[in-house]
C-alpha cells in the first residue's frame, strides 16, 4: 500500500512575516517657527528611539534596546558614535513586499568621523527623502522616495526592513507643506529568528 | 493673398538667416519660416513675444521667476535659441533666457525663424534654432505715426521716418510703450506684472559709397522703468517693500559691404552692445531692503566673404572675435568677469543637379572658459517634382556655460535656505566654510567639480513640402535633438545649520523629438486658412533608462502602496506640452481696404516643475504626487488651454489705417501657473503715414 508522505517542508507555502504599521511616531515636532529667525519653536532636540523587537518607543537612549532614532528628517542607528549598540543599516531600492531577504553585506554604521556620517544619509535626495520647494510661495515638502527600503541589522544580529510612508501627521494625501511635520508613518517587518529571510 | 495662399508667398520670399546670405526661402534645405510685416500688422502685436507665441512649434514660457517671457523651440528651453536683430545678438540673459518684451515690433520688416542647430554659422546658443529679426531699411521718403490704446491702460506710440536722397538713406524709429500691468491675484498685495514704461529708439543709415561699396550703420537705444510693490514673507512675517527696476541697453552696428566683382562679395561688421539692469527695493521706512544689478557688454568684429564659383557653387567664409564681460552683485563681488571667443566658419552651397542642392558647413569656436567647439552641419534638398520637395538637415549645436554657472555666489536664506556656487568659486568658498567648521557633510567631492564644458547637441530635421490639390500646401518636419552635457545643479554639501550647497556639473542628457506640420489653404478669394500642429516628446535620457530598467517607483498618495513605474507612464521634462497647435484665418481685401484675422492657439497640458514659487502670496501646488521626483502621468499638470485672438482693420485713403482687436477673447487665465498670461485685452489703434509720390521703391 503506497502511503503519501504528508508534512514535508517543501510543500508548505512560504508565508512572509506580517508587516506592522506605525502611525504618527513623533520625531521632535515643532509648535511653530520663530518669526525673526525661522528657527523652529517647541522642539527639544531629542531623538525618539524605536525598537523593532518590541515595536515600541524606548525612552532610554543609553541602552542597546533601541535600533533607530528619529529627529526631524535625521534617522540615526544605535552605533557606534550615536549609541552603545552595534546596529547597522542600509538603503536598498525595491518594492517593500518583494524584498524577501535582507542582503548579506553593505551595511553601514553611524560614524561622526567619516565623510558620510550617517548609515542612513542625511540631506534631501541623498537618503530616504526628497525636499521640494523652499520659498515663500512653496513651503518645503518632504516626501519619502518611492521605492526606498531601509534594511536594519540590529545589535542582536536580527534583520528588519522598513518603509517610510509619510513625514506628516496622519499621512495626508495632497501635501502642501504646511501640514504638521515630524510625524513618521512607516511600516516594517522584523525577523526575530536567526535568518536573513523575511519569511516565517 | 488673392489666389495664392500665404504659404506660397512665403516660399518665394528672400531670407538671410539660413545661410547668412540672401536666398529664396522655398529653396532652402532646412526648416525656415517667415513672418512678414503684413502678418504682424494684422495680428496687432506690440512686442516680440506676442508675435512668436502664435507660431507653430514655438511656445512662450515664463522665465525662471515666473516673470517675463522666453521662447521654447522644439521643446528646448529659451536658453538654447539665439535671438538676433539684423544678424547680431541681443544680450542681457541674466537669468539665462532673453526677455522678449524688450523688442518692439513697429520697425520689424520680417522675422526669420530657422529651426535646428545653427551653431555651424552662429556659434553658441544656436542649439534649438535662430530667430532673426530683420528691421526696416530706408525706403523712399515716408513718415508714419501710430498710436494704440488698450486694456490695462496700455498705450503704445510709434513714429518712424524714412528718407532717401541720392546715395544716402536714413530710417529712424521711435517707440514709447506703457502699461499699468495687471493683477491676477487681487487678494494679494502687489501686482502679478507691475507697471512699466519703455522707450526704444532705432536708427539706420545707408550710404552708397560707390556702385560696389555700401556702408550700413544701425544703432539702438532702449530703456525701461518698472515700479514694484512686493510683499516679502520670511518665517511667517510679512514685510511690504516697494521700489523700482531699470533696464537699458544700446548697440551700434556698422557694416561695410564691398563687391569686388560679380562673383565676390565681402562684408566687414562691427557690433558693440551694452546691457544693464538694476533693482532697488526699500522697506516702508525708506531703508534699503534689496539691491541687485547686472551689467553685460559684448563686442564683436567679423569679416565674411561670399564667392560664387558659378551658379551652382557658392562658398561663404567668415571669421571673428568676441569679447564679453559681466559685472554683477550676484557673483559675490564687483569684479568684472571676461570671456573671449575666436571663431571661423565656412559654408559651401552646391547644386549638382537642378533638383538637388546640398549645403555643408562648419564653425570652429575657441573660448577662454570652455575651450574649443566644432559645429558641423549638412543639409540637402531634393525636388521630386513641382509639387513635392524633400529636405533633410543634420548638425551639431552647442551652448557655452552661462556666467551664472561659472561665477554664481548666491545665498538664499529664506525658507529652507540654500546656496548656489558657480564652478569657479565653489572650491574656494567650500574651503572657507570648512575652515570655519561650517560644513556638516559633503555630498559630492568638490575636487571633482572641475571646469564646466559647453552643452552639446546633435540633431536631425527631415521633412517634406507638398502642394496638394488646388493650392493646398503642406509641410511636415520630423525632428530629433539629442543633448548631452546638460548643466544641472548638483548638491555638494550641507552646512551645520542644515542648508544645502549646490554647484553645477555637466551631467544631464536629454532628447526632444517630434513632428511639426503646417497646412495652408486659400479658402476663398480673400480668405486664407492655416493650421499648424506639433507633437513633442522631451525626456531625460537617464531617467528614461532607469524607468525601462525598472528602477523607478511611484507611491500612490492615498493608499501609500508603492509600485514600479512603467515606461509609458514617464511623461518627460517639465513645462513641455505633448501637443500644441494653431488655426488661423486671415482675410485681406485690398480693393475694399479691409483686413481681419481670427487666430486660435492651443497649448496642451504640461508638467508644473520649477515654476513653483513664482506668484505672490499663493501657494503653488507641487508637481510630484507620487514621490518619485520625475514627471509621470499621475502627477499634477497645468491643464491645456485655448487662446483666441481676433482683429479687424480698415485702410482709409490716404494712408490712414484703423484697427480694433481682442486678444484672449475668452479671458483664459491661470494666475498660479501662467503669470505671464493676462486676461482679455481689448485695443484700438490708428496709424497715419505720408509718403512722397514718385519714389523708387
Amino acid at each position: 500500500m503506497a502511503v503519501g508522505f504528508v508534512g514535508c517542508n517543501e510543500d508548505v507555502a512560504t508565508v512572509p512575516v506580517a508587516s506592522i504599521r506605525v502611525d504618527n511616531l513623533t520625531a521632535d515636532p515643532t509648535t511653530g517657527f520663530n518669526p525673526n529667525t525661522g528657527a523652529p519653536i517647541g522642539t527639544t532636540g531629542k531623538f525618539t528611539f524605536f525598537s523593532f523587537k518590541t515595536g515600541q518607543v524606548v525612552p532610554d537612549s543609553a541602552s542597546t534596546s533601541w535600533d533607530l532614532g528619529f529627529r526631524a528628517t535625521t534617522i540615526i542607528v544605535n552605533s557606534p558614535t550615536s549609541g552603545p549598540g552595534t546596529t547597522q543599516a542600509q538603503i536598498v531600492s525595491g518594492i517593500f513586499d518583494e524584498i524577501l531577504e535582507a542582503p548579506l553585506d553593505g551595511y553601514k554604521s553611524d560614524n561622526k568621523n567619516a565623510v558620510i556620517k550617517n548609515a542612513i544619509p542625511t540631506g534631501a535626495g541623498n537618503g530616504w527623502y526628497t525636499a521640494e520647494g523652499g520659498g515663500p510661495s512653496s513651503p518645503t515638502i518632504i516626501r519619502p522616495i518611492a521605492g526606498k527600503v531601509i534594511i536594519v541589522k540590529t545589535t542582536e544580529g536580527r534583520y528588519a526592513k522598513l518603509e517610510i510612508l509619510s513625514y506628516y501627521k496622519d499621512a495626508p494625501a495632497n501635501l502642501t507643506g504646511t501640514e504638521p511635520s515630524r510625524y513618521y508613518t512607516f511600516r516594517y517587518v522584523f525577523q526575530p529568528g536567526d535568518t536573513r529571510s523575511f519569511n516565517q | 493673398m488673392d489666389g495664392d495662399s500665404l504659404k506660397t508667398k512665403e516660399l518665394e520670399s528672400v531670407v538671410v538667416t539660413a545661410t547668412r546670405n540672401e536666398r529664396t526661402l522655398g529653396l532652402l534645405p532646412m526648416p525656415v519660416s517667415l513672418i512678414p510685416k503684413s502678418t504682424i500688422n494684422i495680428m496687432g502685436s506690440l512686442r516680440l513675444n506676442d508675435v512668436l507665441t502664435e507660431q507653430t512649434g514655438l511656445v512662450v514660457v515664463p522665465q525662471v521667476n515666473g516673470q517675463g517671457n522666453g521662447i521654447q523651440l522644439q521643446g528646448l528651453n529659451p536658453d538654447y535659441t539665439l535671438i538676433l536683430v539684423d544678424g547680431e545678438p541681443i544680450i542681457g540673459r541674466y537669468t539665462g533666457s532673453l526677455e522678449l518684451s524688450r523688442i518692439a515690433v513697429g520697425n520689424i520688416k520680417q522675422i526669420e525663424i530657422v529651426k535646428g542647430p545653427s551653431s555651424s554659422l552662429y556659434g553658441s546658443d544656436a542649439l534649438a534654432g535662430v530667430i532673426n529679426i530683420i528691421t526696416e531699411k530706408p525706403k523712399g521718403t515716408k513718415v508714419t505715426t501710430a498710436l494704440r490704446y488698450g486694456t490695462n491702460n496700455t498705450l503704445d506710440a510709434n513714429a518712424d521716418l524714412s528718407l532717401t536722397k541720392g546715395k544716402l538713406g536714413v530710417y529712424v524709429f521711435g517707440n514709447r510703450y506703457h502699461t499699468d500691468g495687471y493683477d491676477l491675484s487681487p487678494q494679494n498685495y502687489g501686482q502679478t506684472v507691475s507697471p512699466f514704461t519703455n522707450y526704444t529708439l532705432n536708427s539706420r543709415i545707408n550710404y552708397k559709397i560707390n556702385s560696389s561699396t555700401d556702408l550700413n550703420m544701425t544703432g539702438r537705444f532702449f530703456t525701461e522703468d518698472q515700479v514694484f510693490r512686493f510683499e516679502v514673507e520670511s518665517n511667517g512675517n510679512f514685510t511690504r517693500t516697494a521700489g523700482n527696476g531699470n533696464t537699458h541697453d544700446w548697440n551700434f552696428n556698422p557694416v561695410l559691404t564691398h563687391r569686388f566683382s560679380n562673383r565676390f562679395k565681402t562684408a566687414v561688421r562691427f557690433y558693440t552692445t551694452r546691457y544693464k539692469t538694476e533693482t532697488n527695493l526699500s522697506l516702508p521706512d525708506g531703508s534699503p531692503y534689496y539691491r541687485d544689478d547686472f551689467k553685460q557688454t559684448f563686442t564683436r568684429p567679423e569679416v565674411n566673404a561670399e564667392y560664387f564659383f558659378n551658379d551652382r557653387n557658392i562658398l561663404t567664409l567668415g571669421a571673428g572675435h568676441i569679447k564679453e564681460t559681466v559685472q554683477t552683485s550676484r557673483y559675490g563681488d564687483a569684479q568684472v568677469r571676461e570671456q573671449e571667443t575666436s571663431y571661423g566658419f565656412f559654408q559651401h552651397e552646391w547644386q549638382p543637379y537642378e533638383k538637388l542642392s546640398i549645403i555643408a558647413g562648419g564653425r570652429q569656436d575657441h573660448n577662454s572658459v570652455y575651450g574649443s567647439q566644432f559645429s558641423p552641419k549638412l543639409s540637402s534638398r531634393y525636388e521630386i517634382n513641382k509639387k513635392l520637395t524633400l529636405k533633410i538637415s543634420g548638425g551639431r549645436g552647442f551652448k557655452a556655460p552661462d556666467f551664472r554657472q561659472v561665477y554664481f555666489n548666491f545665498n538664499n536664506s529664506a525658507g529652507g535656505g540654500y546656496s548656489v556656487l558657480g564652478t569657479e568659486v565653489a572650491a574656494s568658498r567650500l574651503a572657507e566654510l570648512d575652515a570655519a567648521g561650517q560644513i556638516d557633510a559633503y555630498l559630492f567631492d568638490p575636487a571633482l567639480l572641475g571646469q564646466l564644458q559647453a552643452e552639446r547637441s546633435f540633431a536631425i530635421n527631415a521633412g517634406a513640402q507638398a502642394t496638394l490639390c488646388q493650392s493646398l500646401t503642406m509641410d511636415v518636419n520630423i525632428f530629433h535633438n539629442s543633448i548631452n552635457n546638460l548643466i544641472e545643479t548638483q548638491a555638494v554639501a550641507i552646512t551645520k545649520s542644515g542648508q544645502s550647497i549646490y554647484s553645477y556639473r555637466n551631467i544631464q542628457r536629454a532628447y526632444t523629438q517630434g513632428l511639426e506640420s503646417n497646412f495652408a489653404y486659400p479658402v476663398a478669394k480673400h480668405l486664407s486658412l492655416s493650421i499648424g500642429y506639433q507633437l513633442l516628446y522631451a525626456k531625460d535620457k537617464d531617467v528614461a533608462k532607469s524607468v525601462r530598467d525598472g528602477n523607478v517607483y511611484a507611491r500612490d498618495p492615498s493608499t501609500l502602496v508603492t509600485q514600479r513605474l512603467k515606461p509609458s507612464e514617464y511623461f518627460g521634462l517639465y513645462n513641455r506640452s505633448r501637443h500644441t497647435g494653431n488655426v488661423k484665418l486671415f482675410y485681406s481685401n485690398k480693393e475694399k481696404g479691409l483686413e481681419a484675422s481670427l487666430r486660435v492657439i492651443y497649448r496642451g497640458k504640461y508638467g508644473i516643475g520649477d515654476i513653483r514659487g513664482n506668484i505672490q502670496g499663493e501657494v503653488v501646488p507641487s508637481s510630484d504626487l507620487n514621490s518619485n521626483s520625475i514627471l509621470d502621468t499621475d502627477d499634477n499638470f497645468v491643464q491645456g488651454y485655448f487662446l483666441t485672438n481676433i482683429s479687424v482693420a480698415k485702410i482709409w485713403k490716404p494712408g490712414i489705417r484703423t484697427q480694433v482687436g481682442i486678444d484672449n477673447l475668452f479671458n483664459h487665465t491661470e494666475p498660479i501657473f501662467i503669470p505671464n498670461l493676462p486676461g482679455r485685452l481689448l485695443y484700438a489703434s490708428v496709424s497715419y503715414s505720408i509718403s512722397q509720390k514718385n519714389v523708387k521703391q
